[in-house]
């Protein structure tokens, strides 16, 4: 036993001051951001009930962190910010009018996810956009993401637009049963055309939509893509979708942000959970997106209240690894001066005063516990880097000081 | 921004037809064909690095962006069910995933209850059992010469690739179902596919010009014999 005390656990990391000083100021700026634009930031309990994950089957069970309440029911770390939310919209928030704008920067729990600078404990900042279902609501909240991604510094970053009702629209257009078409979708998110090819095989598609089906997970650009699908494409929830990015990309223009965004009708993901748009963030140097968003306008409904919902989040620590990649540094900020005094009377009480009133001026400052000479007090600043050294003695009549510039 | 691609191959015999079908497809590979014991073979003038790894860290190392594409066998990718695009089924290293076992048991494996499968992938035995059989299995994972394991009785069948079938029909064991069709297949980052859109969509669309030029060319000489 205790042969772990040590270590922490797997996925799980300590945060050390040069990092916890730059990541609160991430968090810092993103809380302002968020907040002029009128979201309203709340914290949720660390634990939820497993039921709250359970109640629309949103995340799989492997991937929760479990634990039991003392009368034996099954309570699950937080997961996601997105869940919670929902649960508050349709619970404590189920009189209020919508729209309802909602914030969060907290700390998820993910039993599964590691490597490649994912962590099981990470925190994440993000929104939701509850009970408007245009697609200004939906632009308005891509638009968030892009502006907590520049924010943070990051400018080199590539927005992935998706559209997962699009695609739902074709195979309900082409008749294709569900189980089918969460396989297939799967398969088109991974680019997988020799798997296309046989499940298009499978189901004897027809030609045309065959070809439509291998052209998902090959088109690239911001309009392109478009002006290419919205000719091969006559059902109508299809091109409604088609409509609904087309508006977004318009929206964004407006915003000044169509430069980061491109369209990926390939870019596919769970089809119980999405209902529209979804997005994806992506920059230098991180093997996994920072940033992730979208419509799921059946959450909240799960938890019995019939609200739509958009929202994005963002991972800190995936940001942080992509800065830090990318050259950013993230140092520590030590104290701004030290003061010492000597054991003659009155001096302690001139070095607390004199503390006092630098650290109104907005300076740190320490003062020196381990009763420090003058010499002592010199080479720890100069070991600290601390710029300002301050030793109080009688002569120098407990109001000159000393300063090493 | 680093535009070096990074591409990480498995070792051996996948390897060199992955680095013969780029040179085919005009992209310099002399560092990589360099005979040395470096894991990094790079080329600045062609903008290529190459990494040699073991099969089963090819996904890992394109998974985490570590590399932006990889050569890898669908056997592989398979087993490690990673996040990746999936983008060219380059054809070579082309064999079977199958549940093989003595001829004697043709036709009678779903009358096993709770069978015995020994297998090198214990992923692809058990999401081919419990996935799409709906039967509950005990998985032997081992580690090579899988055709033991139901000769002495470890296991009732085994799970492996099958290129020719002779290994197994040396020990007197027969393919009793086919999984997958396995070859090698490219695939790439989903981070990669995105940032470095501009050099790997040409070189994406020069391999499946190369393929095809390939396959045309068999298709000739098969017509000439």
């Amino acid at each position: 036993m205790g042969n772990y005390r040590f270590h922490t656990p797997d996925g799980v990391s300590d945060t050390l001051p040069g990092d916890c000083l730059a990541k609160r100021g991430f968090e810092t700026k993103l809380r302002g951001l968020f907040s002029s634009a009128g979201y309203q930031e709340i914290e949720t309990p660390g634990i939820e009930y497993y039921d709250v994950y359970a109640a629309g089957n949103f995340v799989s069970q492997e991937n929760l962190y479990k634990l039991a309440d003392q009368e034996g029911r099954i309570l699950a770390l937080r997961y996601d910010g997105t869940v919670s939310a929902a649960r508050l919209a349709a619970t404590v928030f189920r009189e209020v009018q919508p729209p309802l704008r909602l914030s969060y920067v907290g700390n998820m729990f993910r039993f599964r996810e590691s490597g490649g600078g994912r962590q099981k404990e990470f925190t994440q900042a993000g929104v939701e956009l509850l009970g408007v279902s245009s697609t200004e609501a939906d632009a308005e909240v891509i638009a968030l993401a892009i502006s907590s991604a520049l924010a943070l510094g990051i400018s080199d970053l590539q927005i992935s637009l998706g559209q997962v009702e699009f695609f739902k629209g074709l195979m309900e257009e082409w008749g294709v049963p569900a189980e089918d078409a969460e396989e297939i979708s799967r398969e088109v998110d991974q680019k997988d055309q020799v798997a296309l090819k046989k499940a298009a095989d499978r189901l004897a598609l027809r030609d045309d939509a065959r070809e439509t089906l291998l052209l998902l997970s090959s088109l690239y650009g911001t309009y392109e893509p478009l002006e290419i699908l919205e000719k091969r494409v006559t059902g109508e929830r299809a091109r409604a979708a088609l409509q609904n990015v087309r508006e977004i990309l318009g929206i964004l223009e407006d915003y000044g942000y169509i430069r980061y965004v491109s369209v990926d009708f390939g870019m596919l993901r769970s089809l119980d959970y999405y209902t529209g748009m979804i997005f994806k963030g992506f920059t230098y140097e991180v093997g996994f997106p920072i940033i992730s968003g979208g419509r799921y306008d059946q959450v909240v409904s799960a938890f019995g209240r019939d609200l739509s919902a958009v929202g994005f989040s963002l991972g800190i620590n995936l940001a942080m690894i992509a800065l830090r990649r990318q050259g950013r540094e993230f140092p520590a900020a030590g104290a701004d001066a030290i003061i010492g005094y000597s054991k003659e009377p009155n001096m302690r009480k001139a070095a607390l005063s004199m503390a006092d009133s630098l650290r109104e001026e907005g300076l740190n400052v320490i003062v020196d516990c381990a009763g420090c000479g003058e010499e002592e007090l010199e080479t720890l600043a100069d070991l600290r880097g601390i710029e300002q050294v301050i030793f109080l003695n009688a002569s120098s009549c407990g109001c000159d000081t000393e300063e090493k510039i | 921004m680093n535009d070096m691609l990074t591409i990480a191959l498995s070792k051996g015999r996948l390897a060199e037809q992955a680095i013969e079908l780029l040179e085919a497809s005009g992209y310099d590979c002399a560092a990589a064909k360099e005979k040395s014991r470096k894991l990094i073979l790079e080329d600045a003038e062609s903008g290529l690095r190459f990494i040699l790894a073991k099969p089963a860290d090819v996904p890992t190392y394109v998974e985490y962006g570590a590399a932006d594409i990889g050569v890898v066998g669908k056997d592989t990718l398979l087993e490690e069910s990673r996040q990746l695009y999936e983008v060219i089924d380059l054809g070579f290293g082309a064999c079977r995933m199958c549940v093989c076992g003595p001829a004697s048991l043709a036709g009678k494996l779903d009358g096993i209850p709770n069978k015995r499968v020994a297998t090198k992938y214990p992923h692809i035995a058990r999401s081919y059992f419990e996935g799409e059989k709906k039967e509950s299995v005990e998985i032997i994972k081992l580690n090579g010469s899988v055709e033991l394991a139901p000769l002495i009785g470890l296991s009732e069948v085994i799970v492996d690739i099958v290129e020719s079938g002779r290994t197994l029909r040396e020990n007197g064991l027969d393919v009793l179902e086919v999984i997958a069709d396995i070859s090698a297949r490219l695939v790439v980052n989903r981070v990669s596919m995105k940032m470095k859109a501009q050099s790997i969509l040409p070189m994406l669309d020069a391999i499946r010009v190369q393929l095809s030029a390939n396959k045309t060319k068999e298709e000739e000489e098969n017509d000439a014999v």
